[in-house]
């Protein structure tokens, strides 16, 4: 049952095959016995997750719609408010906060369309960082090879999705935070465009950047949890005012008539070959040939660590000032510094990032879909300070942000998909289009995955 | 042109400046964490923008049915 996607189950409870109570039991089962060996889950939510089930399958059996997700067991990264639990964004210093009072917008909207809340997942603190080593929390470990890291900062919800506890989960994303563990461990990830989704009882990071999204092992799950989750919502002063515009129905189109290309220069360089062979491979099968030179990635990525740097820290300055030894030895020392940068540099990099998108923009009028690495090399092993690539030493956490990076700076829909017969170690590849046009990348994503060239792999 | 920082002194007298305490032990991290953002930092500062590109972050303000 752990394999199943999201939507075969919901077919399932649907259709009376199965009951949302035995689905959330077995999945309740699947955490206890196999959580420890990848410590992605921090919190169970077992009685919760019972009662919503029995409300499922009581809306089934009084002929009621119990909704398109309708018992597909979800988690969600612990950034999220979960009703009774306190949310604790990966650190120490807040496992005493109050209890939320109510779950997060996006899990709100799952839930109401029949999805089943069954825990809280790991992360870097205060979602800083690409690997997923949190000292308090312990590491998570890839499902593909526990020594290794599973990415991050949503690692949690990338290793829970890819050792077959749950088939969807939310993660967050700053400035690769889904992307880089769903590539690492060998799942989809959407980074939805900046703007898109709700980030109401969500705990942010650096609010210009950050959003929330789906983790699952089809292009076709997440376009099912993205869907049931879009819409406006005045509780998040960025969320757009769009109403929503479904996928799920566009996938069948494939990418027939799209123009596909493949991001050269940067994008080319500063990785291992099989990160470069990967992406490839994925062009190839959907006959993209087309090279484009993205506009300023350097800068890019520099204005998004100046960014992310200065809002972070202010989110936290007041327990830098009072309790700095309380923070994640692997956070604190960059929060420290984001509060000590000064305020012009922060505004230039915001009018970097306008000049940026305007640049970026020229790029879509000629290109529907653009393919780009998802990492710069696979999963490393847990510990490992740095690495070395083309010659150059360089942070092996750190870097692991290269190519998603400049990306979000420009809140560009972004799925990350999981390259077919990449070996043990999964890569992934970037599918990304223009602002608002999930459908494209979902769309590619599918028609990608019909074709054989990316695919969910399986734990040894 | 000279780095204009020198994070090694720029640092200790910045946190002080702001209230932040930074215990010794720390103090070579902090210093080479900004020591990147700086660098980073200078690169940014020598891309001329015209005085009419307006910075992407908007404010809208609430009008009472958000938080």
């Amino acid at each position: 049952m752990t394999r199943r996607t999201a939507r075969e189950l919901a077919s399932a409870v649907r259709s009376r095959q199965r009951t949302a109570t035995a689905v959330v039991e077995e999945t309740l089962a699947a955490i206890a016995a196999r959580n420890g060996a990848i410590n992605a889950f921090t919190a169970v939510a077992k009685e919760r997750a019972l009662a919503a089930a029995a409300a499922v399958d009581a809306a089934v059996g009084a002929g009621r719609d119990p909704g398109p997700l309708a018992g597909v067991p979800f988690a969600v990264k612990n950034l999220y408010d979960v009703a009774g639990l306190p949310t604790i964004a990966g650190s120490h210093i807040d496992r005493d906060r109050a209890p939320a009072a109510e779950d997060a917008a996006l899990a709100r909207r799952l839930t109401a369309a029949g999805a089943v809340l069954v825990g809280a997942l790991n992360m870097d603190e205060y979602a800083f960082g690409f690997s997923t080593e949190n000292t308090h929390h312990g590491p998570t470990r890839n499902p593909h090879d526990p020594a290794r890291i599973a990415g991050g900062s949503s690692g949690g919800s990338a290793a829970a999705v890819a050792a077959g506890l749950v088939p969807l989960t939310l993660g967050s994303d700053t400035n690769g935070s889904i992307r880089v563990p769903a590539a690492l461990c060998g799942v989809f990830g959407l980074r939805p465009t900046i703007g898109r989704l709700s980030r109401a009882g969500m705990r942010l990071f650096a609010s210009s950047l950050d959003v929330g999204g789906p983790l699952a092992r089809t292009a076709e799950d997440l376009a099912l949890a993205y869907d049931a989750m879009q819409g406006p919502d005045p509780a998040d002063p960025a969320c757009a005012s769009k109403p929503p515009e479904p996928t799920l129905p566009l996938l069948v189109r494939g990418v027939e008539g799209l123009r596909i290309a493949v991001a050269a220069g940067y994008y080319a360089s500063q990785g291992a070959p099989e990160a470069f062979a990967a992406v490839e491979r994925v062009a190839s099968a959907l006959g993209a040939s087309e090279r484009v030179e993205l506009p300023s990635p350097g800068a890019a990525r520099g204005a998004a660590m100046i960014v992310t740097s200065v809002e972070g820290a202010e989110l936290h300055f007041q327990d830098l000032v009072a309790r700095a030894q309380d923070l994640d030895p692997k956070t604190r020392a960059r929060f420290l510094a984001g509060a000590l940068a000064p305020g012009v540099w922060y505004a230039h990099a915001q009018r970097v990032r306008r000049w940026y998108c305007r640049e970026m923009a020229k790029t879509f009028a000629n290109v529907d879909v653009v393919l780009a690495p998802a990492t710069p090399y696979p999963g490393f092993p847990i510990g490992q300070a740095w690495i070395e690539i083309a010659g150059q030493r360089l942070p092996a956490a750190g870097h692991l942000g290269v190519f998603t990076q400049p990306l979000s700076f420009a809140g560009l829909p972004t799925v990350a998909a999981p390259v077919a017969d990449c070996g043990p170690l999964p890569l992934g590849v970037q599918i990304i289009a223009a602002p608002w046009r999930e459908d494209l990348v979902l769309r590619t994503a599918a028609a990608a995955e019909a074709l054989g060239a990316v695919a969910s792999p399986t734990p040894v | 042109m000279a780095d204009p920082f020198d994070p090694a002194h720029y640092v200790p007298e910045a946190a002080a400046a702001v209230g932040l305490t930074i215990a010794p032990a720390d103090l070579g991290d902090v210093t080479q964490a900004f020591a990147v953002l700086a660098r980073v930092a200078a690169q940014l500062m020598a891309i001329p923008l015209p005085e009419e590109t307006i910075a992407a972050a908007v404010f809208i303000p609430d009008d009472g049915a958000g938080r």
